[in-house]
């Protein structure tokens, strides 16, 4: 759009508006920049009172493990080239292969091969490069800046967090799918009907979004635990334990995520003209055939933007599979949150930091995926009080 | 729509709400007027426990459950009615202590600490967390086109970072001579303990949730923006409307309907503030609601916990929320109304 | 370097899954523990994993899930790892075994010290003692020429001399985050003091002269504590030793062999231990004694208790001992106790001995309740007196709710 000459701002405006964004990205970004600095510390620094011990490390470098000047300059400039081609050319690169059909598939390949691409170049072909450099270099080559991967080397490989992450992987895609098609099919129900049950409906979920979380929780685990005995008298001997199973976390995490959802979800329908479904239906469409044809084309960026929060929910919950879970199905928050309880040593706590920091990165390319979409999906008309 | 084909395109969602949802709370709500015990009996008792080198061991009489011929334990249940929220209440030494006209008095009580922790944290963050959401929004608004993007990206991070990780980097961050309480000592010149008080605490937790939230807010603002009618805003411009007037009369009725979505859900999620008391150890200090039902739910060593009371208060909980969404739900209500006419 | 440390860390994951080489047999029946998460677990759990189909989980949530999972029929879990706390509700609902025929079978190397008798009855097999004991940075006492305190006011002295000095602001270092350690706390202090827990009728008897007593000493202490002393538990207070902040503590033994870890701590060689303090003359160590251990679920076929016992006496060999020497005090045969578990050894053997941390359920519900009363007597909010009537308060609501008090 153009600006016309009226809408056009005063300088004053413009630096005042400018210095409270960049306050606001610092103090956003801020936090999560420093635990993704203090996990590539030892944990003297990671813990030091200075801050300019925690950012150069000294006795990380002490111990042998440092960036040099090269090595920065290098890294940065990498850095920057694979974050300005994720947001310019990535998503060209996925309009370009993918079928139509699968674009949410080909976003998420495409995220994941990217992801691949980049632990791959920068921490497996960069180090080995820059290595043989900075033997060249000599006293230029020497490290300033102590680093080290110790911590995400113990977390990934000696306590085998990837079991965590296909668990959290498995629990997260299961809720957001089953969340998603049970959700759609309520919102849809609910915004083309105008009968006071409806209303009722969405009130009664209003307050169960309401409740505290820990009421409910605390009440499955007897029954959870206790399921196969319950469940006898109807399943004969081959009753399930609920307790420990994923797909029973994934039926709570998607129930406790249903109110929400729906409320999402109905915005979004109640904004599609209902003169589109209701020509399907004049056409001899039956409710459902009207569903499939006619709005589920268009649903796509409501559902997205729905998806993207019910992934949050899944992937970031702590109360649901901290109970509900045994160890072996454990997703990856309520693992990180072992390293801290009653009994731990310092180094856990650096490498509980290396675990957080690398559940975020996921998060991260998530967001940067589909940031686009969750804008479009949000202007498109989603929440309407 | 006919109330079969409703009924079919709802009953998966609701079967599961009803299921997870609806049947756990209705259990809560019995077990608030009831208690379960089971039966003691006093029994002597030989305990033998390691020292590092010899056994101690100590007869004493114990008090135990009793266990029926199968092993399980012997448990009676009472409709005791109202006890269980006399317990939690504590009405006897909450109008003493208001006899006394003593604000101290009152917030020994846990439940009405609680809940002024939690109703001053809710209502105090709510303009905060609308007033930033929408700054941003602006600010994001107004930035050149080609920053948009990495700008956005950045101000989501608060929000979707899990939010145990992200109060527990805030706490670092302050915690002892965490490097930011280092930093506001040397501005300052004194020595400040962010977690030897509770105002100080209380401060950080409303910082934090603010700062969790507000891109949420922000998000859903922007996305509103987008959809500003420029002509309006052209004729108001013409009007000769500052930019505060145009801000007041065209662009934030425009958001009117999102300020209250952003408030309804943001009520609903401060009301059961919890994280941040775990995140921020805030125990000793400040304590909220839903963290009191947690207490209670929680088993000690022993095993023991006060499910009873733990209903109770989760049921106030409940009627607590309901009084805070009325408001905002009468609207709702005339919504529909209007809309089904 | 990253690709060379993953390779190794990957070479180090195959050789410890390749084979049974350090277990005398291989276990065929498949076996499952719950117990906490701390180094000396692991050290077990990792001992009984190389005999082969066994399954651990070290959770932080394990005495939530312990008496349920415990109850369930079969239960999910055959070996579960107890204290003399989280023993109460499994001995109260009866879902552990006696022990017996397993020790006379496969326990031949257990010393009957490790073999918890109730009522006669081994209904447990402890590994290890825990307690409270003094860590000091011997060092600086040395400099200032303060002897070792073996009393609170020695060691409130003793601060008060290194704080005049300058050498560290706040030189007492104490684990009182409210809730469970600051209870704890209390409970030593209390324990110190002579004072009694409950009377005969189950009501608690802490509101006396011993609870003003030991109130009045802690709040001494708060004077020479970290101002955020409310929010440190014991990995802070572990941290501050290691970041040469505090000089004094009284802290678990479990917590002695971090001050010597060359990657973590500052002051390698020169924090020592002595027995607790005590808090009066002539009276214990103003401690608790704890033991850890292993129990066997009620609930499941004899072969598999037989099959659990045997893993879990794998886990408990000397062999495990040797890989684990620091990581706790061990009850079990072939520990050489070092300098680091000086002071605990020194604490458990005292003379009076101090007593072992009371498992009853009436503990249980008193811990809570001070846990939750106490913070408002360290904030100023109110008196001792009002303190302790409060703590008798709320433990006499939750006892009558659990059916313990009429």
């Amino acid at each position: 759009m153009s600006t016309s000459k009226a809408m056009q701002q005063s300088f004053a405006l413009r630096l005042s508006s400018g210095t409270f964004l960049a306050f606001w990205c610092v103090l956003a970004a801020f936090p999560i920049f420093w635990i993704a600095v203090m996990s590539f510390k030892s944990p003297v620094d990671a813990f030091a009172d200075s801050p300019w011990d925690v950012i150069l490390g000294p006795a990380t470098r002490a111990n042998g493990d440092g960036l040099s000047v090269l090595d920065i300059i290098i890294g940065l400039v990498v850095l920057f080239f694979a974050i300005r081609w994720a947001f310019t050319r990535l998503p060209g690169l996925v309009r370009q292969y993918c079928p139509p059909g699968l674009m949410v598939l080909g976003w998420i390949f495409g995220a994941v091969l990217y992801g691949l691409a980049f632990v791959l170049v920068f921490f497996g072909v960069l180090p080995l490069v820059l290595g043989a450099l900075n033997g060249l270099l000599g006293p230029l080559g020497a490290p300033v800046l102590g680093l080290t991967t110790d911590h995400y080397v113990a977390v990934w490989a000696e306590n085998e967090f990837y079991r965590n992450f296909l668990n959290s992987m498995l629990v997260t895609a299961g809720v957001v799918t089953i969340s998603l098609t049970v959700g759609t099919l309520a919102g849809y129900g609910l915004a083309r009907s105008g009968s006071d049950l409806a209303f009722w409906l969405l009130i009664l979920a209003l307050v169960f979004r309401a409740l505290p979380h820990s009421v409910l929780v605390a009440g499955y685990l007897p029954v959870f635990i206790n399921s196969s005995e319950i469940l006898r008298p109807v399943f004969g001997d081959g009753a399930p334990t609920l307790y420990g199973q994923p797909w029973a976390v994934i039926a709570v995490l998607v129930s406790i995520n249903q109110p929400f959802t729906i409320w999402m979800l109905r915005s979004f329908f109640q904004n599609i003209p209902a003169e589109l479904d209701e020509a399907a239906r004049v056409d001899g469409c039956s409710h459902f055939q009207a569903f499939r044809r006619v709005i589920m084309p268009v649903m796509w960026p409501g559902v997205i933007t729905t998806g993207l929060f019910s992934f949050l929910l899944g992937y970031n919950d702590f109360l649901v599979t901290s109970l509900l879970l045994d160890a072996q199905n454990q997703t990856m928050v309520p693992a990180i949150a072992g390293y801290f309880n009653r009994e731990t040593t310092t180094t856990d706590q650096v490498e509980a930091v290396a675990a957080a920091v690398s559940i975020t990165a996921p998060l991260f390319l998530l967001v940067m995926v589909f940031q686009r979409q969750i804008v479009s999906g949000l202007t498109a008309g989603a929440v309407k009080g | 729509m006919k109330f079969k084909t409703f009924a079919a395109f709802v009953g998966p969602s609701v079967f599961m709400m009803l299921l997870f949802i609806a049947a756990p709370l209705v259990s809560v709500f019995i077990q608030s007027f009831q208690v379960t015990q089971p039966i003691l009996e006093q029994v002597e008792v030989e305990t033998c426990t390691p020292g590092f080198l010899t056994q101690t061991c100590t007869t004493e009489i114990k008090t135990v459950p009793v266990l029926d011929d199968n092993g399980k334990t012997v448990t009676e249940t009472r409709w005791v009615g109202l006890q269980s929220y006399r317990n939690v209440l504590q009405m006897d030494k909450f109008w003493a202590a208001v006899g006394n006209g003593s604000w101290n008095d009152i917030m020994q009580i846990d439940f009405w600490k609680a809940l002024r922790f939690t109703l001053s944290f809710t209502l105090l963050t709510l303009p905060l967390v609308i007033g930033v959401g929408l700054a941003i929004a602006l600010a994001v608004n107004n930035a050149t086109r080609s920053i948009r993007g990495p700008v956005i990206f950045i101000s989501l991070l608060p929000f979707i970072i899990t939010p145990v990780i992200g109060s527990l980097s805030i706490y670092w961050l302050f915690v002892g001579d965490g490097i930011l309480t280092a930093m506001l000592e040397r501005w300052t010149g004194t020595n400040i303990s962010m977690f030897a008080q509770a105002w100080t605490i209380e401060l950080l937790m409303y910082f934090y949730r603010v700062w969790h939230v507000a891109p949420f807010a922000f998000v859903i603002f922007y996305a509103g923006l987008q959809t500003v009618n420029m002509d309006t805003l052209e004729s108001a411009v013409i009007d000769g409307a500052s930019r505060w007037e145009r801000l007041r009369h065209v662009i934030v009725p425009h958001l009117m309907p999102l300020i209250i979505f952003i408030a309804l859900i943001h009520l609903m999620d401060c009301y059961r503030v919890f994280e941040e008391i775990v995140g921020f150890r805030s125990q000793a200090h400040v304590i909220s609601l839903q963290w009191l039902t947690y207490d209670f739910m929680t088993p000690d060593d022993a095993g023991n916990r006060a499910i009873s009371r733990a209903s109770a208060s989760a049921m106030l909980t409940m009627i607590g929320i309901v009084f805070l969404l009325i408001l905002p739900l009468r609207r709702t209500w005339r919504d529909h109304k209007g809309s089904a006419h | 370097m990253f690709l060379k440390k993953i390779a190794l860390a990957g070479a180090v994951s195959l050789m410890g899954s390749a084979g049974f080489a350090a277990c005398s047999y291989e276990n065929t029946t498949p076996i499952k523990s719950l117990s906490a998460g701390f180094e000396a677990w692991k050290a077990v759990t990792d001992a009984m994993a190389e005999c082969g189909n066994f399954q651990a989980e070290l959770d932080q949530e394990f005495r939530t899930k312990q008496p349920a999972a415990f109850e369930a029929n079969p239960s999910l879990y055959q070996i579960g790892g107890v204290s003399n706390g989280t023993i109460t509700p499994l001995l109260n609902a009866g879902t552990i075994r006696p022990l017996d025929d397993l020790v006379a079978k496969y326990g031949q190397n257990l010393s009957p010290n490790q073999l918890i008798r109730i009522n006669g009855k081994i209904m447990a097999v402890a590994m290890m003692v825990n307690t409270q004991h003094l860590m000091y940075r011997s060092d600086v006492l040395a400099d200032l020429g303060i002897d070792t305190p073996t009393t609170w006011d020695e060691v409130l002295a003793a601060s008060a001399k290194i704080k005049e000095a300058g050498v560290m602001e706040y030189p007492l270092g104490a684990t009182l985050k409210s809730g469970w350690n600051l209870a704890q706390d209390f409970n030593n202090m209390y324990a110190g003091f002579g004072g009694k827990f409950f009377n005969d009728d189950n009501t608690a008897a802490v509101n006396s002269e011993a609870g003003i007593k030991s109130l009045e000493m802690m709040k001494a202490m708060t004077e020479y504590t970290d101002p955020e002393v409310l929010v440190s538990d014991s990995t802070y207070v572990q941290q501050q030793f290691q970041q040469g902040k505090i000089a004094l503590a009284n802290l678990w033994a479990s917590r002695a062999g971090a001050m010597n870890d060359e990657a973590e701590s500052q002051v390698v060689g020169k924090v020592a231990m002595s027995a607790a303090p005590r808090a009066m003359d002539g009276g214990v160590p103003a401690t608790t004694l704890w033991w850890d251990g292993i129990v066997i679920a009620k609930n499941i076929s004899d072969e598999e208790a037989d099959a659990a016992f045997r893993l879990a006496m794998e886990g408990l060999d000397s062999e495990m001992v040797k890989g684990a020497n620091d990581a706790a005090i061990w009850l079990v045969e072939g520990y050489a106790p070092t300098e680091i578990a000086k002071g605990a050894i020194e604490t458990a053997t005292a003379n009076p001995a101090p007593p072992a941390y009371p498992s009853t359920t009436q503990m249980g519900l008193l811990h809570s309740a001070l846990g939750n009363e106490l913070p408002a007597f360290f904030t100023g909010e109110r008196s001792a007196e009002a303190t302790l009537e409060a703590i008798t308060e709320a433990y006499t609501t939750s006892a009558k709710e659990a059916g313990v008090l009429k």
